[in-house]
C-alpha cells in the first residue's frame, strides 16, 4: 500500500508551521494580506477537519463546506432572531455542526467510496438549497449580516483564528497519538480487517465524522464574524472542491500537509488573481497531476527530499509503489 | 388532461436524463467508478454545437455531429491519460482505487469548468433551435417542436446504444469486460481499448444531450452541474451499472420531478433529486435494478 502514516516529526512540523504564521503579522502590515491570511487559516481549519475524515479515517466526504455553513448559520440565525452574540454563537455553531455530523455519520455508516461521496454531496446540496430558499428565515441568497468581532482589527482576529486552529491541531495530535488514531488508520487501510481485530467501527467512524464536522462548524462560525455576512455561498460544492484541492496538494493523511496546502493555495490564489488567471484552473490541474503522479502531495515530496527528517513513519518501498 | 400533460413533459425531459445516465452507468459498469467529470461532457457538447453555429456559421446538423465527435474524443483522452492506472495495478486495490477515481475525476471537472471560464467567459450563449417554429399544438397541449424533435433523437440514440451493446461484437466485448476484466483479458479481449470505446460512447452521447438541450439550458461553464447531478440520481435510482435501470430511472425521475414541482413546491424542485438519491443510497443502495454486491 502507498499509505503513509503520521510521524512525530510530521506533528512537530505542523506546529512549526503555525509558529511561522504567528510571526507573519510582525512583518506584514498590509490589511489586505492579513485578510488573505485569515481566509487561509479558515481554509486550513476546514482542510484539517476534512483530512481527519478523508485522509486518516478514509471516509471521502464531500460535505466540509456544508458543515462550515451549518456553523455559520447557527451563529447567524442566533444573532438575527434572538440577538445572541458570537460568544455563544460560535460554540453553538460547533455543537450544532457536530450534532449534524454525528447524524450524517450514523446514517452513512455502511457506505464507502463513491457511494459515500455521492450521499454527502447530495446532503450538502439539499442543505444549501434549503437555506437559500427559506427566505423568511434566512433571507435567502442575500445572507444574514452578523456582527464583527474584536472591533474588526485584523491582527487580533488572525491570532484568534490561529489559536483555535492550534487548539484543534493539538486535539488531533492527542487523538492520533492514542489508540484511537491507530483505529482510524486501521479502518482506512482495511475495514474488514479492523473489525475482525475488534475495532468498534460504528463508534470510531461516527467519532471521525463528529469531530470533523465540529472543526468545520467552528471555522464557519468564526469566519462569518470576520466577513460579517453569512451567505449560502459558503456551502457551494466549489468551496468543498477548494478544500479537497488544498489537502490533496499538501498531502492527504499527513498532519502538516493540509495546513501547508491551505495556506499556500490561498496565498497563491491571491497572486493568481492579480495576474488574471482563475485560481481553481491552476489548482485543479495540480490536483490531477498530484493524484496521477505523486499521490503523497507536497509532504510526500518533502519526505523524499529529506529522508533524514523522518516525516513519514513508514515510507513506501519502491516495490510497494510499483506493485 | 393536466396529469397527461405533466407525464408527457416529464417524459420529454426524462428521455434526456435517461441518455445522460446511460453514459454514466456504462462507465461505472466497465471501470466501477463514478465519473465526477460527467457533466463536463455535456458542457463540451453544448459549447461545441452553439459556438460552431453561432460563431463559425456551420449548419446545425454538422455542428451537432462535431459536438458528438468532440465529446467522444474527450472521453478517449480521459481514458488514456487518467483512467489507465485504474486497471494497470499502479493504484492498488479497493478504497485507494475509489479515492483515486474521485480525486482525479473531480479535479478534471473543476479543471474543465475553470478552463472554459478562463477562455470563453461566464456569459451563457443560447444554442440555436433545430426547428424554426417556436411552439405547436399536439393533442391540445402546447409543446416546443425543438424539444419534441430533440427527445425523439434522444430516444433513437438510446435505442441505438442498447442495440450496439446487446448485439454487436464490440457490445459483447463491453459486456464481458464489465462482468470480469481479467476473464475478458484471458479470452483475448483488449480491455483497454474497450474502456476507451465506452468512455468515447459516454462522452459522445452526453455531448449530444448538451447540444440538443443547449437552446433550453444554454452553454456556459457551469452548465454541467445539473446533468451530472441528474445522472447521479438516475444511476443510483436505477442501480449502478444497470442499463435498463438507467433508462427507466431517467424517465421516472423526469415525471417525478414534474409532479413534485407542480404539486409540492416549485422552489424546492432541485432538492427532490437529491432527496431521492440519499433515500435510495441509504435504504436500497443497489437501486431498483442493480445487483446486490458485497465488497470483500
Amino acid at each position: 500500500m502507498r499509505r503513509i502514516a503520521l510521524s512525530p516529526a510530521d506533528h512537530r512540523l505542523a506546529f512549526a508551521v503555525l509558529g511561522v504564521v504567528a510571526l507573519i503579522p510582525l512583518g506584514v502590515r498590509s490589511e489586505y494580506w492579513l485578510g488573505v491570511l485569515i481566509t487561509g487559516l479558515y481554509f486550513a481549519m476546514l482542510a484539517q477537519s476534512w483530512n481527519l475524515l478523508a485522509g486518516i479515517a478514509g471516509l471521502f466526504s464531500m460535505a466540509p463546506a456544508a458543515f462550515a455553513m451549518v456553523g455559520a448559520y447557527t451563529t447567524g440565525l442566533l444573532h438575527h432572531h434572538l440577538q445572541i452574540g458570537p460568544g455563544v454563537g460560535v460554540p453553538a455553531g460547533a455543537v450544532v455542526a457536530a450534532a449534524v455530523g454525528f447524524g450524517l455519520g450514523r446514517i452513512t455508516l455502511r457506505l464507502r467510496g463513491a457511494y459515500l461521496a455521492l450521499t454527502t454531496l447530495a446532503f450538502s446540496e439539499i442543505l444549501r438549497l434549503v437555506i437559500a430558499n427559506s427566505i423568511e428565515w434566512t433571507r435567502g441568497d442575500l445572507g444574514l449580516s452578523v456582527p464583527g468581532i474584536l472591533g474588526g482589527a485584523k491582527v487580533p482576529i488572525l491570532y484568534l483564528f490561529l489559536g483555535v486552529l492550534a487548539a484543534y491541531q493539538a486535539l488531533l495530535l492527542l487523538l492520533l497519538r492514542s489508540r484511537v488514531g491507530l483505529f482510524l488508520l486501521a479502518i482506512r487501510d482495511d475495514e474488514v480487517g479492523a473489525v475482525a481485530r475488534g475495532v468498534d467501527l460504528v463508534r470510531y467512524k461516527t467519532l471521525a465524522f463528529t469531530l470533523s464536522a465540529a472543526g468545520c462548524g467552528v471555522a464557519g462560525a468564526l469566519f462569518v464574524h470576520f466577513l460579517q455576512l453569512a451567505s449560502p455561498e459558503l456551502g457551494l460544492i466549489l468551496q468543498t472542491g477548494l478544500v479537497i484541492s488544498m489537502v490533496v496538494i499538501g498531502g492527504m493523511g499527513t498532519a502538516t500537509g493540509p495546513l501547508v496546502g491551505a495556506l499556500l493555495v490561498e496565498v497563491a490564489a491571491e497572486a493568481l488573481r492579480e495576474v488574471g488567471v482563475r485560481h481553481l484552473l491552476v489548482f485543479s490541474a495540480l490536483v490531477i497531476l498530484v493524484g496521477r503522479f505523486f499521490r503523497e502531495g507536497l509532504m510526500g515530496l518533502l519526505a523524499r527530499l529529506a529522508p533524514g527528517a523522518r516525516l513519514v513513519a513508514r515510507p513506501a518501498s519502491d516495490a510497494e509503489r510499483l506493485a | 388532461m393536466l396529469i397527461v400533460e405533466i407525464v408527457f413533459t416529464g417524459l420529454l425531459m426524462g428521455s434526456f436524463y435517461a441518455l445522460m445516465a446511460l453514459g454514466l452507468t456504462l462507465v461505472f459498469g466497465i471501470l466501477k467508478i463514478v465519473n465526477f467529470a460527467h457533466g463536463e461532457f455535456f458542457m463540451i457538447g453544448a459549447y461545441a454545437y452553439t459556438l460552431l453555429v453561432v460563431w463559425a456559421g456551420l449548419p446545425q446538423v454538422p455542428a451537432m455531429l462535431s459536438a458528438v465527435a468532440l465529446g467522444a474524443l474527450a472521453g478517449v483522452l480521459m481514458e488514456r491519460l487518467l483512467m489507465r492506472p485504474l486497471y494497470t495495478g499502479v493504484i492498488g486495490p479497493g478504497a485507494l482505487r475509489d479515492e483515486y477515481a474521485i480525486i482525479v475525476t473531480f479535479g478534471l471537472s473543476l479543471f474543465l469548468i475553470n478552463l472554459s471560464h478562463q477562455v470563453l467567459g461566464p456569459y451563457p450563449v443560447k444554442g440555436p433551435d433545430l426547428v424554426a417554429v417556436s411552439r405547436m399544438e399536439l393533442f391540445g397541449m402546447f409543446v416546443s417542436p425543438h424539444r419534441l424533435l430533440a427527445s425523439g433523437l434522444a430516444v433513437l440514440t438510446l435505442a441505438l446504444i442498447v442495440w450496439l451493446i446487446r448485439t454487436t461484437v464490440w457490445g459483447k466485448r463491453v459486456q464481458a469486460v464489465a462482468q470480469n476484466r481479467f476473464g475478458a483479458a484471458i479470452a483475448g479481449i483488449d480491455h483497454a481499448r474497450v474502456s476507451a470505446l465506452v468512455l468515447a460512447l459516454s462522452g459522445g452521447i452526453v455531448a449530444l444531450s448538451g447540444a440538443l438541450l443547449s437552446p433550453l439550458f444554454h452553454a456556459y461553464p457551469d452548465v454541467g452541474a445539473f446533468p451530472a447531478v441528474k445522472s447521479f440520481v438516475v444511476v443510483v435510482l436505477g442501480g449502478m451499472g444497470s442499463i435498463p435501470g438507467s433508462i427507466l430511472g431517467g424517465l421516472l425521475l423526469g415525471v417525478l420531478e414534474n409532479f413534485g414541482a407542480i404539486y409540492i413546491s416549485y422552489e424546492y424542485r432541485d432538492t427532490f433529486g437529491f432527496i431521492i438519491l440519499m433515500l435510495v443510497l441509504l435504504l436500497r443502495p443497489q437501486g431498483l435494478f442493480g445487483e446486490r454486491a458485497r465488497e470483500v
